[in-house]
């Protein structure tokens, strides 16, 4: 096997980017991750160290596979080390003018074979890929956060995509212990696409009085069996984090029922964002004044 | 003392033996109305049945098994209903047959006992509106299979009193349920949240968004749900899904509410789900075209 194609790129050294990179040195690939800033780049290690080291103290992995894994990590400021990679998987912030100048960049980097993979939440893959001077080779995976624990990714191909493209995808990520689901190149793909109406509309049967907080959350696990409450769920993503998918998802479905309800504006203006803030749907500051 | 001690259900199908099962476990008397003997026998049949899978399982007890079903006792003509309690009517969701029931049995069982209706798609405070004092009826929306789930929604009606609100809630708790008082709008509270997701889910399938198997992987993994939603639709009926969002359509008139073209199609094909052997997952499903890659139009 080449050496291309045992060696992974990522760009971005964030939340997703540090995930991903776990994801593919704990399944044996070189990784090479890269964030324009050093400052970023070294916490973006310093994460993936600490999870490494602590899923060998939690007996997820042996020392042995915790430190192979280690290895098996870079990180680097200069776009062009990533040269050697046989898939460069996209990290960076949620913008589409990034992405694609971060395409086409890459375009003069990389062997002509090499796959671009995105990890857009809520942008166009087509639109992503529209960057590349080689569509066919760009595909949308998609990865749950926190990657290295959730094993779902969307897999959705641009219009341009080649059937060899999304096949070499699918194989990598079988690869890397991942379950995948085929999703057309829709806005928020599937989990999101059905996450968030969800959620504007328990926000909505709230602000019109059909239940309480406390009352919705614990009718929806009792009678679905949801693993938690849309209000807990919606205070740990964080109220800003939720407008700001709902109103992309909004601006390309041209939908109401993807538009955040004016509760959130509320909230937002209020500053409780949810957990990050200490106050959101629940009120997890016992110090405060008035509890809600 | 036990409130509301002795308990009537009205109706033996899957709901009331159900509701039954779950207010004898509690220790107390239940009596199931039927129109025929023949229905009771089934009921008792059904119920045995299902007790039995739960000693099997060892979620019952032979000992708690002989006691729930000691304590359920079949009748097919109202007069037995004099003296109870609380009745819960679990008929079939058609207002008018509820209506001529309910009349019948509010002259049996007097003005004093709390009367509840299991309905999930008609108006409580419609049904509420048919029986003399009208305050002491409500709604007690137990979800299916009733001794496994465990919220129920008290529902209130316009004309529901605070007292009996609190004494069904109290009850509620006595017999092992959590409750969460609803306010009477259609699809109360968990209805009115899951049938627009529903819908949501089968109009994007049918636009090809993804197969249904990954649809429901995507949810289940993503969302840490138990079941995804198409697999929930199979198991809930087509046919039972179609009639609660079609009714609660035409009493919002919100096109969210309305069902699918092909829930429509596959209700009239008699694909209801797991119960016919076909649906969105049962059976194979509908076998979309899953060739597409998802790219080129």
């Amino acid at each position: 096997m080449s050496d291309s194609a045992r060696t992974v790129g990522v760009v971005g050294a964030g939340t997703m980017g540090t995930g991903i990179t776990v994801v593919a040195a704990r399944a044996g690939f070189t990784t090479i991750v890269h964030d324009v800033d050093a400052a970023g780049l070294e916490r973006g290690l310093d994460t993936v160290r600490g999870f490494l080291a602590r899923s060998a103290e939690k007996g997820k992995l042996t020392h042995e596979q915790a430190e192979a894994a280690q290895a098996n990590v870079h990180g680097t400021t200069d776009l062009a080390e990533l040269k050697a990679a046989g898939i460069v998987v996209e990290a960076v912030h949620e913008d589409l003018a990034t992405k694609q100048e971060l395409f086409g960049r890459l375009d003069d980097i990389v062997a002509t074979d090499a796959l671009l993979h995105t990890n857009t939440s809520t942008l166009p893959v087509t639109a992503i890929a529209a960057g590349s001077r080689h569509p066919e080779r760009v595909v949308g995976t998609h990865y749950c956060n926190p990657a290295p624990l959730m094993k779902l990714v969307e897999v959705a191909c641009g219009r341009h995509t080649a059937t060899d493209a999304y096949e070499r995808t699918l194989r990598f990520l079988d690869g890397v212990d991942k379950v995948t689901v085929t999703t057309k190149d829709r806005p928020g793909f599937i989990v999101n696409r059905f996450l968030i109406p969800w959620e504007n509309d328990v926000i909505a049967a709230l602000a019109s009085g059909l239940g309480t907080v406390e009352s919705i959350d614990r009718a929806v696990v009792g009678a679905l069996g949801h693993p938690m409450g849309p209000f807990q769920l919606l205070d740990i993503v964080g109220l800003d984090v939720h407008k700001e998918v709902a109103m992309r998802l909004y601006e390309q479905f041209r939908d109401p029922r993807f538009a955040p309800p004016p509760l959130v504006d509320q909230m937002i203006a209020a500053g409780d964002l949810g957990r990050k803030t200490g106050r959101g749907f629940y009120t997890y500051d016992d110090d405060r004044l008035f509890g809600s | 003392m036990t409130d509301l001690a002795k308990v009537a259900v009205l109706g033996f199908g899957t709901m009331g033996r159900g509701i039954a099962q779950v207010v004898a476990a509690s220790g107390r008397d239940v009596t199931v109305l039927e129109t025929t003997q023949e229905l009771v026998d089934h009921g008792q049949v059904k119920l045995d049945q299902f007790l039995a899978e739960g000693v099997r399982r060892g979620k019952t007890s032979e000992d708690e098994r002989a006691a729930i079903r000691g304590r359920v006792t079949g009748a097919t003509d109202v007069a037995a209903l004099a003296g109870h309690d609380l009745v819960i009517e679990a008929v079939v969701e058609d207002r008018d047959v509820k209506a001529e029931l309910l009349t019948r049995v509010a002259e049996v069982v007097g003005p004093d006992a709390v009367l509840a209706t299991n309905t999930s798609a008609l108006s409580v405070t419609d049904l509420a509106a048919i029986v003399p004092a009208s305050e002491r009826f409500a709604g007690l929306h137990f979800f299916n299979p009733a001794p496994l789930m465990p919220v129920v929604e008290v529902v209130t009606a316009l004309q529901s009193s605070a007292e009996v609100i609190t004494r069904l809630e109290a009850f509620c708790n006595d017999i092992g349920k959590d409750p969460v008082v609803v306010p009477d709008r259609p699809g109360f509270l968990v209805n009115r949240l899951l049938m627009p997701y529903l819908n949501d889910v089968v109009q994007a399938y049918d636009d090809g968004l993804a197969t249904a198997e990954d649809i429901d992987t995507a949810l289940e993994l993503g969302l840490g749900y138990r079941m995804g939603p198409l697999e929930m639709l199979d198991m809930i009926g087509l046919d039972v899904h179609h009639h609660a969002t079609r009714s609660a359509y035409e009493q919002l008139l919100d096109r969210r509410f309305a069902p699918p073209p092909l829930l429509d199609r596959m209700v009239d094909a008699g694909y209801l789900g797991d119960k016919t052997g076909r649906g969105f997952r049962a059976g194979g499903g509908i076998e979309p075209d899953t060739t597409s890659n998802g790219g080129a139009a």
